[in-house]
This record gives structure tokens, sequence and C-alpha cells, in this order.
């Protein structure tokens, strides 16, 4: 989950979400030295008292500042395409689980085996437990095997929604009438946090989503004792 | 039917643009010149004006531009400076002088600053609801422990600051 005073994003997860971090690290690099070039630049147009009036042409430089950030555009959509096709890559899911977004709330069924489903509200700020993260906790987190790949697919009840878990890389429209896969696959145990991402009304920004990766053995004794 | 717009517009103004059609008259004037507010006195960017600063001249100013047709060492320094302020209206000192603008500026932009905090203020005390519980030291505390419990971001965020053998932040 999100920490305070975090500047930039959390830890990764999962494979995608490392490619992700590296990735922005290389695309805020060139952000950086653009900027810092055109500040550069910036003031020392703006410090110095020389003036000349009479430029017609300057077909040099013009011809550097369109051949170089073409040059640098491409050597930002390569690795960011490598990563978009590297989302979509074979990777034979052992689970799938499907949820569904309603105003307010998520659901989730579990129905590859037994038919097990259950609604995943927010726990309201009056009711939480001392300790508690006020926002994101849910009453019924979401349990999954660690380690494992395991399909999500995501639709919607009523109107758009998006289930995001930033820690593991996700986010994926919820769209009514419409089946969206996404891939899931956490590298650590423990609790992560999401929150609805797209605009879905007054509760938009109380129906969080909690994922709790636990090894094998208790996601199984989990669902049998859930069913 | 764009191009074929711009190019008529060309055509019209005899290749001088929107100057050409607000100033047809002085269409006459060569491509180089600046347009006429700039050639009554010099500015700091366009220090040579095309046209001299007093164009009426008395008697004695019009024997004194003929004077300047001999040779320059026959004028006295005064009548130097009378010829230099017949041309332009400044001095390059007296162009490029400074003025007390700056201190305007600042002024008005503090009053806005001190102002918009009274309004803040106001805002903090008379709008703004109650803080949650969760923002309370001894919640945050209890958070804080739970995040470290959970190995929250344990690589380069929260957790992997603390050190968990020796309980306290790492140095």
């Amino acid at each position: 989950m999100a920490y305070p005073f975090q500047l930039g994003f959390q830890d990764a997860s999962s494979p995608i979400m490392e490619e992700l971090l590296h990735f922005h690290d290389h695309t805020l690099m060139i952000v950086f030295l653009i900027s810092s070039l055109v500040l550069y630049i910036i003031s020392l147009m703006l410090t110095t008292k020389l003036t000349h009036t009479s430029t017609m042409d300057a077909q040099e430089v013009e011809t550097i500042w369109t051949i170089l950030p073409a040059i640098i555009l491409i050597m930002i959509a390569l690795p960011s395409l490598r990563i978009l096709y590297m989302m979509d890559e074979i990777n034979n899911p052992s689970l799938t689980v499907k949820t569904m977004g309603h105003q307010w709330y998520w659901s989730y069924e579990y129905t590859d085996y037994e038919d097990l489903s259950f609604d995943s509200y927010m726990i309201p700020t009056s009711d939480l437990n001392p300790g508690d993260l006020r926002l994101l906790e849910v009453d019924n987190r979401v349990v999954l095997p660690m380690e494992l790949p395991i399909r999500m697919l995501i639709s919607s009840e009523d109107v758009l929604h998006s289930w995001a878990v930033p820690s593991l890389g996700l986010k994926t429209d919820a769209i009514p009438g419409r089946l969206n896969q996404a891939t899931l696959i956490s590298t650590r145990p423990g609790l992560f946090y999401g929150q609805c991402s797209e605009i879905c009304g007054s509760n938009h920004s109380f129906m969080p989503i909690v994922l709790e990766m636990a090894p094998l053995k208790h996601f199984e004794s989990w669902s049998l004792s859930m069913i | 039917m764009l191009s074929r717009a711009a190019w008529s517009f060309v055509l019209r103004t005899g290749g001088l643009g929107a100057r050409g059609t607000h100033s047809p008259g002085d269409a006459a004037r060569s491509e180089g010149r600046m347009p006429p507010y700039t050639n009554c006195y010099a500015q700091r960017s366009y220090p040579m004006p095309d046209e001299p600063f007093c164009t009426e001249l008395t008697a004695e100013q019009r024997a004194l531009k003929e004077k300047e047709k001999g040779s320059w060492t026959q004028l006295s320094p005064a009548e130097k400076v009378a010829l230099y302020r017949l041309q332009y209206r400044e001095s390059f000192a007296e162009m490029n002088r400074r003025s007390n603008e700056w201190k305007t500026v600042m002024g008005s932009v503090f009053f806005f600053f001190g102002f918009t905090a009274l309004l803040i203020w106001w805002q903090r005390v008379y709008v703004f609801p109650e803080k949650p519980i969760t923002l309370t030291d001894e919640w945050k505390a209890r958070q804080l422990q739970r995040v470290l419990d959970m190995k929250g971001n344990p690589v380069q965020g929260l957790a992997a600051r603390w050190d968990y053998e020796k309980k306290q932040w790492k140095k």
C-alpha cells in the first residue's frame, strides 16, 4: 500500500510491475534531461541584454531539433511496446477468478471447482479496527495463491468501473457487457491494496480492492471455509 | 482552398503581409523598414531608427545641419550634442534607465499572498470538517506497526527502511 511521503511507485510485487518501474525510470530520465535543457535555454534567453532582430532562417538547428526528438520518441516507444506485448504473453493460469463491479462494491466469483462468490464492501471509517487503513480496508478480502499465474476476468453489472492494484501493475476497466482479462501473479505473500479507477458515481472513492496473497495451502483451506 | 486564399493575400499586399494590408500607403517603403511606431524614437532592441527625431528644423538648426556636411572637427561639443538631440529622442543612458516598477509589482504580489493566506485561514476555521480518527498519533503508530508487520514495500519503500533485528529504523 502507499506510505506517507511516498514519492514514486509502490514496490513491485509482480514481474510486469518491475518492468514498468524500470521503464518509468528510463522515461523520467529522458523527461528530466529535456526539461533541464529547456530551462537552461530559457534562462540564457532571459539573462542577456543583446538583441538580434533580423533572423531569417536557421536550417541546421531546425534539422537537429526535428530529427533528435524523433529519435528520442523511438527510444521511448520501443521499451513501451515491449512491455505491452509482454503483458499479453501466454502464461497458463492455474486459476480463474471473476470480478464484477457494482455501484459501489466489487463481487468475486471462484467457479473453477465449486461455486464460491461473495461481495467485498469497504469498511466505513467508524467501524475500523485500530491500525487499519482508512478507505482501503474491506470486509471480504480476495484471497489468492501467491507465485501462481491467475486469470482475472473483469466486468461490471452497471456502470464503468476499473479494477486496479498498483503494486501488481494491474488496472483493467470493468465495462458492462464486456469481459476484460488480466493476468495476476504475485512474487510475495501479503496484502495488496487498490482502488476503483473509473468514475462511477458518488461512492467511487469508497470501493477498494484488497488482495490477500497466501501460500497455496492457506488458499485451499480458505476457499473450503468460504463455500 | 486555404492555400489559394493565402497566396492571393500575399499577391495583394505585395509580399508585405499584414503590414501591407494595414498601411497600404507606405507600401512604397522598402522591405527592411520597421513599422511606423518604432520610427518615432529609439528602443533598446532597435537603437538606430530610420527617421530622425526632429524633422521640422528652425533656421538655426538647418544651418547646423549644413555645417554638419563639412568636417566634423569644426563642430564644437555643444553643436555635436545639439545634432545628436536632433537625431535621437533619448541617449543610451536615458533609454536604458531603470525604473521603480518592480517595487509596485512585488508589493502587489505580496499583498495578494497575504490576502490569500487570510482566506485560507478563515476556511480552515469555519469550513473544514473534523479530522478523521485515523490521523491521531495513536492510530498512525498502530498503522505503521501493521504495515511493518505485513512487510509493505519491502524492496525500496517503507519496510525496507526498518531494521527487523534491531527493531528500529535503519541508519
